[in-house]
């Protein structure tokens, strides 16, 4: 079975009827990402017995009479969500044999909709970043072009075909970056929409859980299994008010979208046109089009480094290894601390933890901290002000292509790649990554950003819209060959 | 030259709550280390702090049970340390907007005159775990029972001029906390722990000299007996001619000095920042008044009311009341007694100076209300007398049983029998001719020696007066 060919609804809805069993396919899955994983190194970990009794369990509760909305279908789990069944190593040596003794909230209750969870993918070290440079096992290669990164080893995983769901996180453009590159859909949901509780958040600012799919059809779907209330995060209390807003579009010459009437300069030109063409494709379906701005654009990306590098300096100085984890020996406490954090920190991780302290300290507090939270309010108001001259925006996802997968890339560029997707993660709003064409043979994704808390609106506009933009994308060859 | 002592206390109180400040762990003293404790408090990946709010209460009752103004709008800040007993390498806590601020004290100074002590901020913080050291001094243990128990810190302005300002501002302190259900305040538990910032200045000058900070103090005594210590030490330094090096001290409670814990008092750079995991705290006008209506009579008005309603001496009151503890064991041995000034008698006397020499407190003392409002009522109906009660109390603290399990199974009953006690009577009679020959003979002492000699054939249990009503009898008949 060609999981390209078939969506998660569609999966499920065989599995329902008795069609298919969720334990057939799960080993032929197994199978599939065991081969594919030695090409690619999307996974830390591949389930075994744990997916083939998962999906054993899917199919009694079918024989029983029970209807799953996700029966069956395969899902890639990022390593930094906590799982009981497999390790989470947190892209760090420190934590390569720790099993959490809990679940992730959205673990839990994708696999009691039915999902099977075919792996644990690659993460950067302590779950920062978007390319899986820093990751202990190296990068996971784009099956698309096996010299670049996927930047999401969830978005290889559905692009290689292994899986038909992607559980993900995002604090500044993983995600979506890794959605771009890989040619998948990614959804990234409003800001308090989907519990965090078992991700390992390292900015409870910016740090968000959202999901990927081979299909646009399936993420209004895996939304509403993973979003709700969960007293286990504090920001989840917003969205108890969700049912108030519109979900749906009924009719598309009533909606607004915006786009960045000067798109800054850096912007590699395809990329541009690619936004252009677009907006022309979605036009002629009878969609208003409105030049916004979004003046703070550049000043956001600086803030938004200081603001993750600050928040994620203290959430990550409970990784001493000491309570949980791997500490290495040493004669006193001060040096198992030293040699610990030196030997399993790196990249991103690292560096925020160095920077982070310093816009913290006394010194740049007021210099740095104190004014990137001023840019925040900015970017924020800003971004409500472009939603009251449109319904949707849409925006570039990334600046150039995937990175090298042998990592030599400037950290500079590393950094300014996120300059379109930050915005969201300050803001709040949901975004939605569609394949909107290619460059160089590797897909690129452009995004669709909605208001916060109008997820359903947004996924409901982006399905009418989809067959017009990813028409270029007929042909397209995830595999890699 | 004459020295003015200037002196500021940061007080912690652990907040008497069901479960920890951000985890549903138990908040209760467990002899087991690493017993209370979670994912959560231990500080896994993962998992956020979901907010106790019955803990936030307790922080505003505080705080305005300590005449503070309240922030409506308040949130929670990380102060980022590394230390073993702090598992996630930050504490949460109240640095930049603190839930009360500006409160105040009134207490009397050394001269009897009311003074006020002002109270800068009460903030609310979580705890950190303990370390436990070995006896060889070679490995250290963690125990993270306390880790992320709520606290509050009260921080005076430097108001207090002595010593004994300090104590009983303590002491007020603990009161008013006891009184208001905020925290019980045990000392000896570390529920509740005392800092002390000590400078001395020439008499009249009004800016401060160089303080230093004086920690580790486990009881009332001890704070004031160390500023006693650390103000001497310094007028010594000072009048020498040298400066007073601003350092933390650690009070030592064996040799009753104080030693350098810390070099130069540093301002430590925590890196404070706005928790990102925790929502704002947004408490309305209502909500700050109910809370306001809805606190408790504190000690001086129920001083006042035991005297109206009990007919109590104004310094028994004060000496029940002192204590919210003592003060609802006094009421609740009334529930089921009615002898008011009996019960004060008993429960100020021969009870908290067993429960002092004992080491007891009051509510974990096994001598139940109940059970002093038995043993009163048994002295009351001439069952057993105020000496023999006294041995009661002692056998009942000790063993836990009831004072009439204890009297009934001792036989200890007083014998009022009168034909029991008559019976005895005639045979001392009979024995002591003499004794009665020296009665008739005027010699009224007889009459003592033969009520002895009443007492000690019935191993002191004859009604004494009984005794003597029955012996005169005898003797005129
Ligand atoms: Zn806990």
């Amino acid at each position: 079975m060609n999981l390209k060919t078939i969506s998660a609804g569609r999966i499920a809805d065989k599995v329902n009827r008795g069609e298919l069993k969720a334990r057939d396919l799960a080993e032929i899955v197994l199978q599939n990402a065991r081969e594919l994983n030695n090409k690619l190194n999307i996974f830390c970990s591949i389930a075994g017995a744990e997916a083939l009794e998962q999906a054993s369990a899917v199919d009694q509760k079918i024989e029983a009479g029970i209807c799953l909305p996700l029966a069956g279908v395969p899902l890639a789990v990022k390593d930094n969500f906590m799982y009981k069944a497999l390790p989470t190593t947190l892209g760090s040596s420190q934590f390569k044999s720790f099993y959490p003794p809990y679940n992730a909230a959205a673990v839990d209750k994708l696999i009691a909709a039915g999902a099977v969870v075919v792996g644990k993918t690659n993460v950067d070290n302590m779950g920062i970043g978007s390319t899986t440079l820093d990751s202990p096992q190296g990068p996971t290669l784009n099956p698309g072009d096996l010299q670049k990164v996927a930047g999401s080893a969830g978005a290889a995983a559905l692009a290689a075909g292994i899986c038909s769901l992607a559980l993900e996180s995002d604090s500044g453009g993983a995600l979506l970056q890794g959605a771009s590159h890989c040619g998948v859909f990614g959804l990234l949901p409003s800001a308090g929409l989907v519990s965090r509780h078992g991700l390992a958040v390292h900015s409870g600012s910016f740090c968000r859980a959202g999901v990927s799919a081979l299909f646009p059809e399936d993420l209004p779907v895996a939304l509403k299994v993973i979003s709700g209330y969960d007293p286990r995060d504090a920001v989840t209390a917003a969205c108890r008010e969700v049912n108030t807003r519109r979900d749906k579009t009924d009719d598309l010459s009533n909606l607004v979208v915006g786009y960045l009437e000067t798109l800054s300069g850096s912007a590699a030109d395809p990329r541009r046109n690619l936004v252009k063409d677009t907006l022309n494709r979605i036009a002629a379906l009878g969609i208003r089009k409105a030049a916004v701005q979004l003046k703070h654009l550049p000043e956001a990306l600086r803030a938004h480094q200081v603001i993750a590098a600050a928040e994620a300096s203290s959430s990550l100085l409970r990784y001493d290894g000491i309570r949980y984890g791997q500490a290495i020996e040493a004669e006193d406490l001060e040096l198992l601390y030293r040699k610990t954090r030196r030997a399993t920190f790196n990249g991103e991780a690292l560096n925020r933890s160095i920077f982070g302290t310093y816009f913290l300290s006394k010194d740049g507090y007021n210099r740095y901290y104190r004014q990137a939270l001023k840019v925040w309010t900015l970017i924020r108001e800003e971004l409500k002000t472009v939603f009251e001259q449109c319904d949707l925006l849409l925006m570039p996802v990334v600046r150039t292509g995937p990175f090298l997968a042998s990592g030599e890339t400037a950290y500079s560029d590393l950094l300014e790649n996120d300059l379109f997707t930050v915005p969201v993660s300050m803001a709040g709003n949901p975004a939605l990554c569609l394949p909107a064409g290619d460059i160089n043979g590797l897909p690129v994704g452009l995004q669709l950003i909605g208001k916060q808390f109008e997820d359903a609106f947004l996924l409901s506009a982006a399905l009418k819209i989809a067959p017009a933009i990813i028409s270029d994308l007929q042909g397209f060859n995830g595999g890699g060959n | 030259m004459k020295y003015e002592t200037v002196i500021g206390l940061e007080v912690h109180v652990e907040l008497l709550t069901e479960s920890k400040f951000f985890c549903a762990c138990p908040n209760h003293f467990a002899a087991e280390p690493n017993v209370n404790t979670c994912p959560g408090c231990l500080g896994f990946p993962g998992i956020l702090p979901q907010l106790n709010k019955v803990a936030v209460q307790k922080a505003l009752t505080a705080a305005l049970a300590l005449n503070c103004e309240i922030a409506l709008f308040s949130y929670f800040d990380r102060k980022n340390y590394f230390y073993p007993d702090l598992s996630k390498g930050y504490q949460i806590s109240q640095f930049h907007v603190p839930i009360g601020s500006n409160g105040y004290l009134d207490l009397e100074d050394d001269q009897g005159l009311l003074k006020r002590v002002r109270i800068g901020r009460v903030h609310m913080e979580e705890d950190a775990g303990k370390l436990v050291h070995s006896p060889a001094g070679d490995t250290s243990l963690v125990d993270y029972n306390r880790a992320g128990v709520p606290l509050i810190e009260v921080v005076t302005e430097p108001d207090l001029r002595s010593p004994g300002e300090a104590k009983r501002y303590l002491e007020k302190l603990k009161s008013i906390l006891q009184y208001s259900s905020v925290s019980d305040c045990k000392m000896e538990e570390g529920s509740l722990r005392c800092d002390a910032n000590i400078s001395l200045r020439p008499v009249g000058s009004d800016t401060l000299g160089s303080k230093t900070e004086l920690k580790n103090m486990n009881s009332f005594k001890a704070v004031e007996k160390s500023l006693e210590h650390e103000i001497k030490r310094q007028r010594a330094i000072l009048n020498s001619g040298d400066e007073v090096v601003s350092q933390t001290l650690r009070w030592e409670e064996n040799s009753q000095e104080t030693i350098v814990m810390r070099g130069k008092l540093q301002a430590h750079d925590y890196r404070c920042f706005v928790d990102p995991e925790l929502a704002p705290i947004q408490l309305t006008i209502e909500e700050v008044e109910e809370a306001r209506q809805n606190l408790p009579e504190m000690a001086e008005a129920r001083a006042a009311r035991f005297v109206k309603d009990y007919k109590l001496p104004g310094y028994d009151a004060a000496v029940l009341t002192a204590s919210r503890s003592l003060a609802d064991y006094f009421e609740s041995c009334l529930a089921i007694y009615d002898n008011p000034k009996a019960a004060c008698n008993w429960i100020m006397g021969e009870f908290t100076a067993r429960l002092n020499s004992a080491g007891i407190e009051v509510d974990r003392c096994p001598f139940t209300p109940h059970f002093m409002a038995e043993l009163l009522k048994m002295i009351d109906d001439g069952l057993i007398s105020g000496k023999l009660a006294k041995e009661v109390l002692d056998q009942s603290i000790a063993s836990g049983k009831s004072p009439s399990q204890i009297v009934e199974k001792e036989n200890l009953t007083q014998i009022s029998d009168h034909g029991e006690l008559e019976k005895i009577i005639r045979q001392m009679i009979a024995e002591h001719p003499d004794s009665v020959e020296n009665y008739h003979g005027g010699k009224t002492k007889a009459l003592g020696f033969l009520v002895g000699q009443v007492m000690k054939e019935t191993k002191g249990k004859a009604n004494p007066q009984l005794v003597n009503e029955l012996l005169l009898k005898t003797l005129e008949g």
